[in-house]
């Protein structure tokens, strides 16, 4: 069953006094514990479909659906609590709030829910940590571990909460070959053993070899839908 | 909010120089701005009192009809019911004690040259009361079976060329307006902090200027010394009853007290205060420019941040919080500082005081206008101290609202660069 329906999201941008038509009516279903690649050239609309998925932006028309939920009609303050709730990123350059341990920058999606207590929250976190490994790591800034390790945090901040879906943008691309493959593994793993939807842009052709499913974008609209 | 309180103080540790630094604008702001008022305060306080204790005291009577001709200083308008009039005023529990006066034109010779004075007939027991001659006085001070005594201005005597135990010669006119001549010794010298009073002032005693003036005991002013206030508000509101209490009695007389008399140099401490205050505003306008520009600062450097902020689903007002914490948090460390940094100042100020006589030495210092000589103590002001300090936050507070909220409008897709 889908956890995300997309239906004919367009999405135009006006740049000066001319149109950019970002997508073209994209149509999509991705169904719960996906392990799925969104590819394209540059200016395909890789990234505008992936700012829609993660409530980061709105389309001009068409709908999008998290659960059965109808997202379009939500004002922003809306969007951005659907967004803390059941949405994990992962972003390219790691983006860890620096003057925050490993450990309170895996508390801090929590901590902004404010739903939990403080001690229920650090058990949750930890126990996160040593999912990804890093369990030594816990109270040292992103500035004194390495990117892989700063990524593996990020995948854990994203994770921390049991989101509906993950987005990851690029997540090997500031990454050696050898980190960038353990960083895979590990999404690949989360993935298998807690049925968590992954949704990531890549150009990186390790990423797409793992992928269950690869959704090729071209000039905003769908060209290939292969499902592996 | 623990969590924002952490970022924020950790942002300004993290930054610490430009914290530092933009702190000790405002501290510097805020200490400049109390150790001034402190002095300011002193020496205006010390002026005035000086002034009171010196020359004008704080509440003066005269008969109307010497107050018309008052600039020459006549004899003949003598108040009749000193008496009286002292009875009256013992009966006041502000007055603390009161002296007769009588002031006349003179001129001093020591055979070889002259030179015009203003002479002063006093009582000297009473008038050591009321007045504070004796602390700035050289040699000696009336003796009670003295004959001719005279006590002269260090700078007149220099400029005579005479001193203490030399005779000089006092011409004037008497109450019925002959001219006599007497001879004096000198038995003191003054060096007040009124240079006016310091280069013409000459004092005798009533006992004398009777056989020399024909005075028969005409006293042509009675001064009025009133208990010690601390605020100046407070002696003002005495002075204003004490008036009220003798017009009350005596409607005829015509009595003044200090804010008439004294109404230039309380109209000056009003202007300095007002400078004071326009002088800190500039500062504190230095230092919020120095906030908008270290938050804008931290802002533009953590846009990214800003952006997985809001990703992580932080609303825009606790991003506006989170930098206004920031902002608010450099505003009390530099408030702290800097009022910390007064108080010592100011302690200092009203305990050892800044000698000016001795920074000075034998120059006159000209406080805007009035004299002031000898040792400035600084003045505690609790309330401004404690305004102060929160206005320094509250300007930090204020000054972080623009960059605040220019983080929390930022657009989210363009701050986090995501896709």
């Amino acid at each position: 069953m889908a956890i995300l329906t997309l239906k004919e999201i367009k999405k135009e941008f006006t740049k000066g006094e001319q149109k950019v038509f970002a997508l073209r009516g994209v149509d999509l279903n991705i169904d719960k514990g996906e392990f799925l690649s969104i590819v394209g050239p540059s200016g395909s609309g890789k990234t505008t479909l992936l700012n829609i998925i993660g409530c980061l932006d709105t389309p001009t028309s068409g709908n999008i659906e998290y659960d059965g939920k109808v997202l379009g009609t939500l004002n922003e303050k809306a969007l951005s609590q659907y967004r803390k709730e059941n949405i994990g990123f992962i972003f390219q350059s790691y983006n860890l709030i620096p003057v925050l341990s490993v450990l309170e920058n895996i508390e801090l999606p929590m901590v902004i829910e404010k739903k939990m207590d403080q001690s229920e929250i650090t058990e949750k976190a930890m126990d996160i940590i040593k999912a990804v490994g890093l369990e030594s790591m816990a109270h040292r800034l992103p500035r004194e571990i390495s990117g892989g390790q700063e990524q593996r945090v990020a995948i854990a901040r994203a994770l921390v909460k049991n989101p509906i879906v993950v987005l990851a943008d690029e997540p090997t691309a500031n990454l050696d070959s050898t980190t960038a493959q353990e960083i895979i593994a590990l999404m690949e793993k989360i993935n298998q053993e807690r049925q968590t939807t992954f949704v990531f842009s890549t150009h990186d052709p390790r990423m797409q070899e793992h992928a269950k499913r690869v959704i090729v974008l071209k000039d905003g609209a769908i060209a290939d839908d292969e499902r592996r | 909010m623990n969590m924002l309180i952490k970022i924020a103080f950790r942002n300004l540790l993290r930054h610490k120089w430009r914290t530092l630094l933009t702190g000790i604008v405002i501290a510097f702001g805020l200490w400049i701005y109390l150790f001034m008022d402190s002095v300011m305060s002193g020496l205006d306080r010390g002026s005035i009192d000086n002034m009171i204790n010196l020359s004008t005291s704080a509440v003066k009577i005269h008969t109307a009809e010497f107050d018309k001709e008052r600039e020459s200083f006549p004899l003949n308008y003598g108040l009749t019911n000193i008496a009286a009039l002292e009875k009256h005023l013992a009966g006041h529990e502000r007055v603390k004690a009161c002296a007769p006066r009588t002031q006349f034109l003179g001129e001093l010779s020591n055979y070889e040259e002259s030179m015009p004075v203003i002479g002063t007939i006093i009582e000297p027991k009473q008038d050591s009361m009321v007045f504070s001659l004796t602390e700035y006085l050289k040699g000696n001070y009336f003796s009670e079976h003295g004959v001719n005594e005279i006590i002269l201005g260090k700078d007149l005597a220099r400029d005579m060329n005479v001193a203490i135990g030399d005779n000089i010669t006092l011409f004037a006119l008497t109450k019925y307006e002959s001219h006599n001549a007497e001879d004096f010794i000198v038995i003191g010298l003054f060096h007040t902090t009124d240079p006016t009073l310091n280069k013409s002032g000459a004092y005798i005693t009533f006992k004398d200027a009777n056989t020399f003036l024909d005075l028969e005991n005409t006293v042509t002013e009675l001064n009025v010394q009133l208990k010690r206030r601390i605020n100046l508000d407070d002696l003002e509101q005495d002075m204003k009853q004490v008036r009220a209490y003798i017009d009350k009695q005596f409607p005829k007389l015509a009595t003044y007290t200090f804010i008439e008399l004294g109404a230039g140099v309380l109209e000056l401490v009003k202007q300095k205060k007002a400078w004071g205050v326009g002088m800190t505003l500039v500062f504190l306008l230095i230092a919020a420019v120095g906030i908008v520009n270290s938050v804008l600062m931290s802002v533009y450097e953590r846009v990214r941040e800003v952006g997985v902020l809001r990703a992580l689903g932080l609303e825009g007002r606790e991003i506006v919080r989170m930098f206004m914490l920031e902002g608010t948090m450099i505003g009390f460390f530099g408030s702290f500082v800097g009022v910390l940094l007064g108080c010592i100042t100011i302690f200092v100020l009203t305990t050892v005081g800044y000698p000016l006589d001795v920074i000075y030495k034998d120059m006159y210092v000209d406080t805007a206008g009035f004299p002031y000589w000898g040792t400035i103590y600084g003045e505690w002001n609790v309330p401004l101290i404690i305004g102060t300090f929160l206005f320094g936050i509250a300007t930090a507070f204020l000054a972080s609202i623009y960059p605040a909220r220019k983080a929390a409008t930022m657009s989210v897709i363009q701050a986090i660069r995501f896709f």
